[in-house]
Protein backbone atom coordinates (compact mmCIF):
# COMPACT_ATOMS: atom_id res chain seq x y z
CA UNK A 1 0.00 0.00 0.00
CA UNK A 2 1.12 3.50 -0.86
CA UNK A 3 0.10 6.87 0.35
CA UNK A 4 -0.28 10.24 -0.97
CA UNK A 5 -0.79 13.02 1.09
CA UNK A 6 -1.97 16.49 -0.49
CA UNK A 7 -2.79 19.28 1.78
CA UNK A 8 -5.25 22.18 0.70
CA UNK A 9 -5.50 24.70 3.17
CA UNK A 10 -7.08 22.73 6.10
CA UNK A 11 -8.10 20.10 3.84
CA UNK A 12 -5.57 17.09 3.76
CA UNK A 13 -6.27 14.78 1.48
CA UNK A 14 -4.65 10.86 2.11
CA UNK A 15 -4.64 8.95 -1.71
CA UNK A 16 -4.63 5.52 -0.61
CA UNK A 17 -3.30 2.49 -3.32
CA UNK A 18 -2.90 -0.46 -2.98
CA UNK A 19 -4.61 -3.31 0.24
CA UNK A 20 -5.50 -2.11 3.38
CA UNK A 21 -5.03 -5.01 5.62
CA UNK A 22 -3.99 -6.58 9.10
CA UNK A 23 -0.21 -5.22 7.77
CA UNK A 24 -0.64 -2.15 6.16
CA UNK A 25 -3.50 -0.40 7.90
CA UNK A 26 -0.94 0.50 10.93
CA UNK A 27 0.36 2.94 8.61
CA UNK A 28 -2.70 4.50 7.93
CA UNK A 29 -3.24 5.13 11.07
CA UNK A 30 -0.37 6.58 11.86
CA UNK A 31 -0.48 9.06 9.08
CA UNK A 32 -3.74 9.98 10.06
CA UNK A 33 -2.47 10.62 13.63
CA UNK A 34 0.45 12.72 12.30
CA UNK A 35 -1.90 15.18 10.45
CA UNK A 36 -1.64 18.53 12.56
CA UNK A 37 -2.45 21.34 10.25
CA UNK A 38 -6.17 20.01 8.96
CA UNK A 39 -9.95 20.59 10.28
CA UNK A 40 -11.39 17.96 7.53
CA UNK A 41 -9.71 14.68 6.02
CA UNK A 42 -10.72 13.88 2.38
CA UNK A 43 -9.88 9.57 1.80
CA UNK A 44 -9.51 9.39 -1.78
CA UNK A 45 -9.82 5.38 -2.58
CA UNK A 46 -9.62 5.58 -6.25
CA UNK A 47 -6.96 2.68 -6.50
CA UNK A 48 -7.83 1.10 -3.00
CA UNK A 49 -8.46 -2.52 -4.58
CA UNK A 50 -9.16 -4.36 -0.64
CA UNK A 51 -10.33 -3.33 2.79
CA UNK A 52 -10.58 -5.67 5.66
CA UNK A 53 -11.58 -5.16 8.94
CA UNK A 54 -8.72 -3.97 9.97
CA UNK A 55 -8.59 -1.32 7.57
CA UNK A 56 -12.14 -0.15 9.33
CA UNK A 57 -11.30 0.02 11.89
CA UNK A 58 -8.41 2.56 11.28
CA UNK A 59 -11.11 4.28 9.17
CA UNK A 60 -14.10 3.98 12.43
CA UNK A 61 -11.42 5.70 14.71
CA UNK A 62 -10.25 8.75 11.91
CA UNK A 63 -14.12 9.34 11.32
CA UNK A 64 -14.59 9.90 15.38
CA UNK A 65 -11.40 11.92 15.42
CA UNK A 66 -12.84 14.44 12.60
CA UNK A 67 -16.21 14.32 13.42
CA UNK A 68 -15.17 16.72 16.10
CA UNK A 69 -13.25 18.99 13.76
CA UNK A 70 -14.24 19.70 10.03
CA UNK A 71 -15.41 15.92 9.28
CA UNK A 72 -14.10 13.11 6.71
CA UNK A 73 -14.79 12.14 3.53
CA UNK A 74 -14.61 9.19 1.67
CA UNK A 75 -14.67 9.05 -2.35
CA UNK A 76 -14.39 7.22 -5.42
CA UNK A 77 -14.56 3.99 -3.61
CA UNK A 78 -14.38 0.96 -6.14
CA UNK A 79 -17.85 -1.67 -5.81
CA UNK A 80 -15.47 -3.94 -3.72
CA UNK A 81 -14.96 -1.83 -1.06
CA UNK A 82 -18.28 -0.12 -1.42
CA UNK A 83 -19.72 -3.91 -0.41
CA UNK A 84 -17.81 -4.44 2.62
CA UNK A 85 -18.85 -0.82 3.42
CA UNK A 86 -22.08 -2.37 2.97
CA UNK A 87 -22.29 -5.36 4.95
CA UNK A 88 -20.43 -4.11 7.98
CA UNK A 89 -22.93 -0.74 8.15
CA UNK A 90 -20.43 1.55 7.58
CA UNK A 91 -22.11 3.00 4.37
CA UNK A 92 -24.39 4.44 7.01
CA UNK A 93 -21.71 6.14 9.40
CA UNK A 94 -18.96 7.28 7.10
CA UNK A 95 -19.65 10.05 4.33
CA UNK A 96 -19.02 8.43 1.29
CA UNK A 97 -18.91 10.53 -1.58
CA UNK B 1 -15.97 -70.37 -18.02
CA UNK B 2 -15.33 -67.98 -15.58
CA UNK B 3 -17.30 -64.69 -15.03
CA UNK B 4 -13.81 -62.99 -14.22
CA UNK B 5 -11.51 -62.48 -17.20
CA UNK B 6 -8.45 -60.69 -15.99
CA UNK B 7 -7.53 -61.01 -12.18
CA UNK B 8 -4.38 -58.88 -10.98
CA UNK B 9 -2.50 -58.87 -7.90
CA UNK B 10 -0.37 -56.39 -6.30
CA UNK B 11 0.78 -55.37 -9.68
CA UNK B 12 4.05 -52.83 -9.54
CA UNK B 13 6.09 -51.06 -12.05
CA UNK B 14 8.69 -49.15 -11.01
CA UNK B 15 10.92 -46.88 -13.78
CA UNK B 16 14.64 -46.20 -12.11
CA UNK B 17 12.75 -42.60 -11.45
CA UNK B 18 9.71 -43.10 -10.98
CA UNK B 19 6.86 -45.68 -10.09
CA UNK B 20 3.81 -45.52 -11.66
CA UNK B 21 2.35 -48.36 -10.55
CA UNK B 22 2.63 -49.17 -6.87
CA UNK B 23 0.11 -51.85 -6.24
CA UNK B 24 -2.72 -52.49 -8.01
CA UNK B 25 -5.52 -54.86 -7.40
CA UNK B 26 -8.72 -56.01 -9.32
CA UNK B 27 -10.86 -58.26 -11.18
CA UNK B 28 -12.68 -57.20 -14.19
CA UNK B 29 -15.61 -59.87 -15.37
CA UNK B 30 -16.32 -60.44 -18.95
CA UNK B 31 -19.05 -57.90 -20.20
CA UNK B 32 -17.96 -55.08 -17.83
CA UNK B 33 -17.03 -51.64 -19.55
CA UNK B 34 -14.44 -50.02 -17.69
CA UNK B 35 -13.50 -46.41 -18.06
CA UNK B 36 -9.84 -45.51 -16.00
CA UNK B 37 -9.78 -41.79 -15.23
CA UNK B 38 -7.56 -39.88 -12.76
CA UNK B 39 -4.29 -37.12 -13.37
CA UNK B 40 -1.81 -37.61 -15.63
CA UNK B 41 1.33 -39.63 -14.73
CA UNK B 42 -0.65 -41.92 -12.60
CA UNK B 43 -0.09 -45.03 -14.41
CA UNK B 44 -3.24 -45.46 -16.30
CA UNK B 45 -1.65 -46.68 -19.71
CA UNK B 46 1.17 -48.40 -17.75
CA UNK B 47 -2.08 -50.23 -16.47
CA UNK B 48 -2.69 -51.55 -19.67
CA UNK B 49 0.28 -51.68 -20.93
CA UNK B 50 1.22 -54.40 -18.27
CA UNK B 51 -2.10 -56.01 -18.58
CA UNK B 52 -0.84 -56.92 -22.44
CA UNK B 53 3.15 -56.86 -21.44
CA UNK B 54 4.08 -54.42 -23.54
CA UNK B 55 5.55 -53.40 -20.24
CA UNK B 56 7.10 -55.97 -18.04
CA UNK B 57 5.92 -55.68 -14.54
CA UNK B 58 8.17 -55.32 -12.05
CA UNK B 59 6.09 -57.70 -9.54
CA UNK B 60 3.06 -59.15 -8.79
CA UNK B 61 0.67 -61.28 -10.81
CA UNK B 62 -1.64 -61.15 -13.96
CA UNK B 63 -4.16 -63.44 -14.70
CA UNK B 64 -6.12 -63.83 -18.07
CA UNK B 65 -8.62 -66.68 -17.77
CA UNK B 66 -7.29 -68.19 -14.48
CA UNK B 67 -3.47 -67.88 -16.68
CA UNK B 68 -1.10 -66.09 -15.20
CA UNK B 69 0.55 -64.09 -17.99
CA UNK B 70 3.56 -62.91 -16.80
CA UNK B 71 4.61 -66.50 -15.29
CA UNK B 72 7.81 -67.57 -16.89
CA UNK B 73 6.52 -70.36 -18.89
CA UNK B 74 3.53 -68.23 -20.11
CA UNK B 75 2.26 -68.54 -23.74
CA UNK B 76 2.55 -65.03 -24.22
CA UNK B 77 1.35 -65.28 -27.87
CA UNK B 78 -1.49 -67.15 -26.89
CA UNK B 79 -2.35 -64.90 -23.67
CA UNK B 80 -1.87 -61.84 -25.84
CA UNK B 81 -4.20 -63.38 -28.97
CA UNK B 82 -7.09 -62.72 -26.36
CA UNK B 83 -6.57 -59.41 -26.08
CA UNK B 84 -6.93 -56.15 -28.58
CA UNK B 85 -5.50 -53.05 -28.20
CA UNK B 86 -5.78 -49.79 -29.63
CA UNK B 87 -3.70 -46.99 -29.41
CA UNK B 88 -2.98 -43.41 -29.00
CA UNK B 89 -1.63 -43.15 -32.39
CA UNK B 90 -3.66 -45.47 -34.24
CA UNK B 91 -0.45 -47.68 -35.59
CA UNK B 92 -1.54 -48.69 -38.72
CA UNK B 93 1.12 -49.72 -41.52
CA UNK B 94 0.78 -46.61 -43.92
CA UNK B 95 2.37 -48.74 -47.03
CA UNK B 96 -1.15 -50.83 -46.72
CA UNK B 97 -4.69 -49.83 -47.75
CA UNK B 98 -7.46 -49.90 -45.10
CA UNK B 99 -8.69 -53.35 -45.52
CA UNK B 100 -4.80 -55.05 -45.86
CA UNK B 101 -4.37 -53.72 -42.48
CA UNK B 102 -7.08 -55.31 -40.90
CA UNK B 103 -6.83 -58.37 -42.82
CA UNK B 104 -2.47 -58.63 -41.91
CA UNK B 105 -3.09 -60.21 -38.64
CA UNK B 106 -6.13 -62.65 -38.69
CA UNK B 107 -4.50 -64.09 -42.31
CA UNK B 108 -0.76 -64.28 -40.54
CA UNK B 109 -1.76 -65.19 -36.82
CA UNK B 110 -4.95 -67.03 -36.61
CA UNK B 111 -4.63 -68.16 -40.39
CA UNK B 112 -7.85 -67.23 -41.72
CA UNK B 113 -8.29 -67.62 -45.47
CA UNK B 114 -7.85 -64.55 -47.78
CA UNK B 115 -11.79 -64.49 -48.42
CA UNK B 116 -13.18 -64.80 -44.49
CA UNK B 117 -10.14 -61.83 -43.65
CA UNK B 118 -11.69 -59.94 -46.60
CA UNK B 119 -15.30 -60.47 -45.37
CA UNK B 120 -14.83 -60.24 -41.72
CA UNK B 121 -12.78 -56.89 -42.60
CA UNK B 122 -15.41 -55.57 -44.93
CA UNK B 123 -17.99 -56.50 -41.94
CA UNK B 124 -16.29 -54.36 -39.80
CA UNK B 125 -14.99 -51.83 -42.04
CA UNK B 126 -19.05 -51.00 -42.25
CA UNK B 127 -19.26 -51.38 -38.71
CA UNK B 128 -17.17 -48.32 -37.93
CA UNK B 129 -18.94 -46.52 -41.08
CA UNK B 130 -15.67 -46.87 -43.52
CA UNK B 131 -16.74 -49.52 -46.12
CA UNK B 132 -15.74 -47.00 -48.98
CA UNK B 133 -12.25 -46.24 -47.74
CA UNK B 134 -11.20 -50.03 -48.00
CA UNK B 135 -8.30 -49.70 -51.01
CA UNK B 136 -7.43 -46.40 -49.76
CA UNK B 137 -3.91 -45.65 -47.72
CA UNK B 138 -4.09 -44.64 -44.27
CA UNK B 139 -2.37 -41.13 -44.93
CA UNK B 140 -5.11 -40.39 -46.84
CA UNK B 141 -7.69 -40.62 -44.29
CA UNK B 142 -8.42 -38.27 -40.90
CA UNK B 143 -7.67 -39.34 -37.46
CA UNK B 144 -11.03 -39.81 -36.86
CA UNK B 145 -10.92 -42.39 -39.48
CA UNK B 146 -7.74 -43.97 -39.08
CA UNK B 147 -8.85 -44.61 -35.63
CA UNK B 148 -11.83 -46.41 -36.83
CA UNK B 149 -9.76 -48.35 -39.01
CA UNK B 150 -7.47 -49.48 -35.96
CA UNK B 151 -10.68 -50.23 -34.04
CA UNK B 152 -11.61 -52.59 -36.84
CA UNK B 153 -8.29 -53.40 -36.96
CA UNK B 154 -8.62 -54.60 -33.13
CA UNK B 155 -11.51 -56.65 -33.45
CA UNK B 156 -10.36 -58.74 -36.82
CA UNK B 157 -8.65 -60.72 -34.03
CA UNK B 158 -11.62 -61.60 -31.66
CA UNK B 159 -10.23 -60.56 -28.69
CA UNK B 160 -12.61 -61.43 -25.36
CA UNK B 161 -10.87 -57.90 -24.42
CA UNK B 162 -10.30 -54.80 -25.71
CA UNK B 163 -8.09 -52.08 -23.88
CA UNK B 164 -8.52 -48.65 -25.61
CA UNK B 165 -5.36 -46.31 -24.23
CA UNK B 166 -6.85 -42.68 -24.80
CA UNK B 167 -7.96 -43.22 -28.31
CA UNK B 168 -9.33 -39.74 -28.89
CA UNK B 169 -6.47 -38.25 -27.22
CA UNK B 170 -4.63 -37.21 -30.30
CA UNK B 171 -7.26 -36.55 -32.46
CA UNK B 172 -9.05 -32.83 -33.34
CA UNK B 173 -11.82 -31.88 -31.00
CA UNK B 174 -14.65 -32.40 -34.13
CA UNK B 175 -13.09 -36.24 -34.44
CA UNK B 176 -13.53 -36.83 -31.12
CA UNK B 177 -17.44 -37.69 -31.60
CA UNK B 178 -17.01 -40.25 -34.46
CA UNK B 179 -14.16 -42.71 -32.67
CA UNK B 180 -16.58 -42.31 -29.45
CA UNK B 181 -19.80 -43.49 -30.92
CA UNK B 182 -18.05 -46.36 -32.63
CA UNK B 183 -16.53 -47.46 -28.76
CA UNK B 184 -20.10 -46.78 -27.76
CA UNK B 185 -21.68 -49.28 -30.11
CA UNK B 186 -19.41 -51.93 -28.97
CA UNK B 187 -20.17 -51.23 -25.43
CA UNK B 188 -23.71 -52.07 -26.55
CA UNK B 189 -23.15 -55.23 -28.24
CA UNK B 190 -21.25 -56.54 -24.92
CA UNK B 191 -17.58 -56.55 -25.62
CA UNK B 192 -15.32 -56.57 -22.53
CA UNK B 193 -13.19 -52.97 -22.44
CA UNK B 194 -10.96 -51.29 -20.68
CA UNK B 195 -10.71 -47.51 -21.70
CA UNK B 196 -8.33 -44.75 -20.64
CA UNK B 197 -9.74 -41.59 -21.29
CA UNK B 198 -10.15 -37.98 -19.99
CA UNK B 199 -13.51 -37.73 -21.70
CA UNK B 200 -15.83 -37.36 -18.78
CA UNK B 201 -19.11 -37.30 -19.86
CA UNK B 202 -18.21 -40.38 -22.01
CA UNK B 203 -16.58 -42.54 -19.71
CA UNK B 204 -20.29 -41.71 -17.36
CA UNK B 205 -22.06 -42.80 -19.98
CA UNK B 206 -20.82 -45.47 -21.39
CA UNK B 207 -19.14 -47.28 -18.44
CA UNK B 208 -20.68 -50.27 -16.27
CA UNK B 209 -17.32 -49.27 -13.47
CA UNK B 210 -14.94 -46.92 -13.57
CA UNK B 211 -11.45 -46.99 -11.86
CA UNK B 212 -10.29 -43.28 -10.41
CA UNK B 213 -6.50 -44.06 -10.57
CA UNK B 214 -3.98 -42.08 -8.61
CA UNK B 215 -0.60 -42.57 -6.22
CA UNK B 216 -0.53 -45.63 -8.29
CA UNK B 217 -2.96 -47.59 -7.22
CA UNK B 218 -6.74 -47.66 -8.21
CA UNK B 219 -7.94 -44.74 -5.74
CA UNK B 220 -11.58 -45.45 -6.31
CA UNK B 221 -13.86 -48.07 -8.10
CA UNK B 222 -17.38 -47.89 -8.11
CA UNK B 223 -20.05 -47.06 -10.57
CA UNK B 224 -20.23 -43.97 -12.76
CA UNK B 225 -22.85 -42.73 -10.53
CA UNK B 226 -20.55 -43.36 -7.75
CA UNK B 227 -17.72 -41.84 -9.12
CA UNK B 228 -19.38 -38.72 -10.80
CA UNK B 229 -21.85 -38.26 -8.55
CA UNK B 230 -21.27 -39.37 -5.36
CA UNK B 231 -17.37 -40.14 -5.14
CA UNK B 232 -16.30 -41.39 -1.67
CA UNK B 233 -12.82 -40.43 -1.59
CA UNK B 234 -11.30 -36.83 -1.25
CA UNK B 235 -8.66 -37.11 -4.11
CA UNK B 236 -11.20 -38.16 -5.94
CA UNK B 237 -13.53 -35.66 -5.58
CA UNK B 238 -11.21 -33.22 -6.52
CA UNK B 239 -10.98 -34.80 -9.57
CA UNK B 240 -13.92 -35.09 -10.63
CA UNK B 241 -15.03 -31.37 -9.91
CA UNK B 242 -11.87 -30.33 -11.53
CA UNK B 243 -11.03 -28.73 -8.15
CA UNK B 244 -8.05 -25.78 -7.82
CA UNK B 245 -6.62 -26.34 -4.59
CA UNK B 246 -4.53 -24.09 -2.62
CA UNK B 247 -3.34 -25.51 0.81
CA UNK B 248 -0.89 -22.96 3.47
CA UNK B 249 0.15 -24.83 6.01
CA UNK B 250 0.71 -22.54 9.17
CA UNK B 251 3.35 -23.50 11.90
CA UNK B 252 3.32 -20.63 14.32
CA UNK B 253 1.51 -17.38 15.48
CA UNK B 254 4.57 -15.90 14.05
CA UNK B 255 3.71 -17.15 10.65
CA UNK B 256 4.58 -15.01 7.30
CA UNK B 257 0.62 -12.99 6.70
CA UNK B 258 2.25 -11.30 4.08
CA UNK B 259 4.39 -14.18 1.94
CA UNK B 260 1.16 -16.65 2.62
CA UNK B 261 -1.47 -14.06 1.00
CA UNK B 262 1.00 -13.43 -1.79
CA UNK B 263 0.99 -17.09 -2.70
CA UNK B 264 -2.75 -17.19 -2.00
CA UNK B 265 -3.16 -14.21 -4.52
CA UNK B 266 -1.51 -15.76 -7.16
CA UNK B 267 -3.10 -18.67 -6.95
CA UNK B 268 -6.51 -16.79 -7.09
CA UNK B 269 -5.02 -15.03 -10.70
CA UNK B 270 -3.49 -17.87 -11.99
CA UNK B 271 -6.84 -20.09 -12.04
CA UNK B 272 -8.74 -16.93 -13.19
CA UNK B 273 -10.82 -16.62 -9.92
CA UNK B 274 -13.32 -14.12 -10.35
CA UNK B 275 -12.54 -10.33 -8.41
CA UNK B 276 -15.35 -10.98 -6.18
CA UNK B 277 -13.76 -14.80 -5.78
CA UNK B 278 -10.44 -13.55 -4.71
CA UNK B 279 -11.71 -10.94 -2.52
CA UNK B 280 -13.66 -13.35 -0.20
CA UNK B 281 -11.35 -16.21 -0.24
CA UNK B 282 -8.85 -13.27 0.80
CA UNK B 283 -10.91 -11.61 3.42
CA UNK B 284 -11.81 -14.96 4.96
CA UNK B 285 -7.83 -16.08 4.68
CA UNK B 286 -7.24 -12.67 6.56
CA UNK B 287 -10.66 -12.29 9.26
CA UNK B 288 -9.85 -15.94 10.67
CA UNK B 289 -6.00 -16.00 10.45
CA UNK B 290 -5.43 -12.48 11.95
CA UNK B 291 -8.56 -11.12 13.98
CA UNK B 292 -9.25 -14.34 15.52
CA UNK B 293 -7.18 -17.42 15.97
CA UNK B 294 -3.52 -15.86 15.98
CA UNK B 295 -4.42 -13.21 18.39
CA UNK B 296 -7.25 -15.63 20.54
CA UNK B 297 -6.43 -18.93 20.21
CA UNK B 298 -3.24 -19.49 22.07
CA UNK B 299 -3.19 -23.37 22.10
CA UNK B 300 -3.28 -24.87 18.17
CA UNK B 301 -0.74 -26.78 16.31
CA UNK B 302 -0.52 -27.75 12.70
CA UNK B 303 -3.28 -25.64 11.37
CA UNK B 304 -3.92 -25.82 7.20
CA UNK B 305 -5.67 -23.16 5.23
CA UNK B 306 -7.97 -24.65 2.33
CA UNK B 307 -9.41 -22.68 -0.81
CA UNK B 308 -10.73 -25.24 -3.33
CA UNK B 309 -11.92 -23.68 -6.52
CA UNK B 310 -14.17 -25.18 -8.81
CA UNK B 311 -13.71 -24.52 -12.53
CA UNK B 312 -17.15 -26.76 -13.55
CA UNK B 313 -19.13 -24.58 -11.07
CA UNK B 314 -17.73 -21.63 -10.79
CA UNK B 315 -17.79 -22.04 -7.44
CA UNK B 316 -15.34 -22.04 -4.01
CA UNK B 317 -14.66 -23.39 -0.72
CA UNK B 318 -12.76 -22.57 2.11
CA UNK B 319 -11.70 -24.97 5.41
CA UNK B 320 -9.12 -24.02 7.98
CA UNK B 321 -7.88 -27.20 10.43
CA UNK B 322 -6.28 -27.43 13.33
CA UNK B 323 -5.53 -29.81 16.34
CA UNK B 324 -5.87 -28.33 20.03
CA UNK B 325 -8.95 -27.56 22.24
CA UNK B 326 -12.09 -26.32 21.10
CA UNK B 327 -12.09 -23.02 19.29
CA UNK B 328 -14.55 -21.88 17.10
CA UNK B 329 -13.12 -19.10 15.56
CA UNK B 330 -15.92 -16.78 14.61
CA UNK B 331 -17.23 -16.35 18.01
CA UNK B 332 -14.15 -14.74 18.91
CA UNK B 333 -14.46 -12.62 15.48
CA UNK B 334 -15.43 -8.54 16.45
CA UNK B 335 -18.89 -7.30 14.94
CA UNK B 336 -16.85 -5.99 11.84
CA UNK B 337 -15.00 -9.22 11.46
CA UNK B 338 -18.48 -11.01 11.44
CA UNK B 339 -20.41 -9.59 9.23
CA UNK B 340 -17.57 -9.70 6.63
CA UNK B 341 -17.25 -13.30 7.09
CA UNK B 342 -20.91 -13.43 7.09
CA UNK B 343 -21.06 -11.60 3.66
CA UNK B 344 -18.06 -13.55 1.95
CA UNK B 345 -19.32 -17.30 2.47
CA UNK B 346 -23.19 -18.55 1.97
CA UNK B 347 -22.65 -20.96 4.99
CA UNK B 348 -20.34 -21.31 7.72
CA UNK B 349 -19.67 -24.54 9.65
CA UNK B 350 -17.83 -26.17 12.22
CA UNK B 351 -16.58 -29.58 13.99
CA UNK B 352 -15.09 -30.38 16.91
CA UNK B 353 -13.93 -33.98 17.01
CA UNK B 354 -10.79 -35.82 18.94
CA UNK B 355 -8.83 -32.47 19.23
CA UNK B 356 -9.21 -31.46 15.62
CA UNK B 357 -11.21 -27.98 14.43
CA UNK B 358 -12.75 -28.08 11.51
CA UNK B 359 -14.38 -24.74 10.40
CA UNK B 360 -15.94 -24.26 6.49
CA UNK B 361 -16.84 -21.87 4.62
CA UNK B 362 -19.23 -22.72 2.01
CA UNK B 363 -20.89 -21.31 -1.29
CA UNK B 364 -18.51 -18.27 -1.25
CA UNK B 365 -19.86 -15.45 -3.33
CA UNK B 366 -18.01 -15.72 -6.78
CA UNK B 367 -20.29 -13.10 -8.86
Amino acid sequence: MTINQIQNGTEMTLQVEGRLDTTTAPDLEKQINGIENADSLVLDFSKLDYISSAGLRVLLAAHKTFAKKGGMIVKNVNEIVLDIFDVTGFKDILNIQ
Amino acid sequence: MSDTIIKISHLRKEYPNVTPLKDVNTEIRRGEVISIIGPSGTGKSTLLRCINLLEKPTGGEIYIDGVQINAPKADVPALRRKMGMVFQSFNLFNNMSVIENIMAAPMDILHKTKEEAYNKGMELLRMVGLADKENVLPNQLSGGQKQRVAIARTLAMDPDIVLFDEPTSALDPTMVGEVLSVIRSLAKQGLTMMIVTHEMKFARNVSTRVFYMDDGIIYEDGTPEQIFDNPQKERTRRFIHRLKVFEERIGSRDFDFVAAANRLDLFCEKHNLSAKAHNNIRLIFEEMLMQSLMVHNTDWTSMTFTAEYSEDMECADVSLHYSGSRFNPIEYCDEISRSIIENAAGEYRYDYTDGINDVFFKNIACK
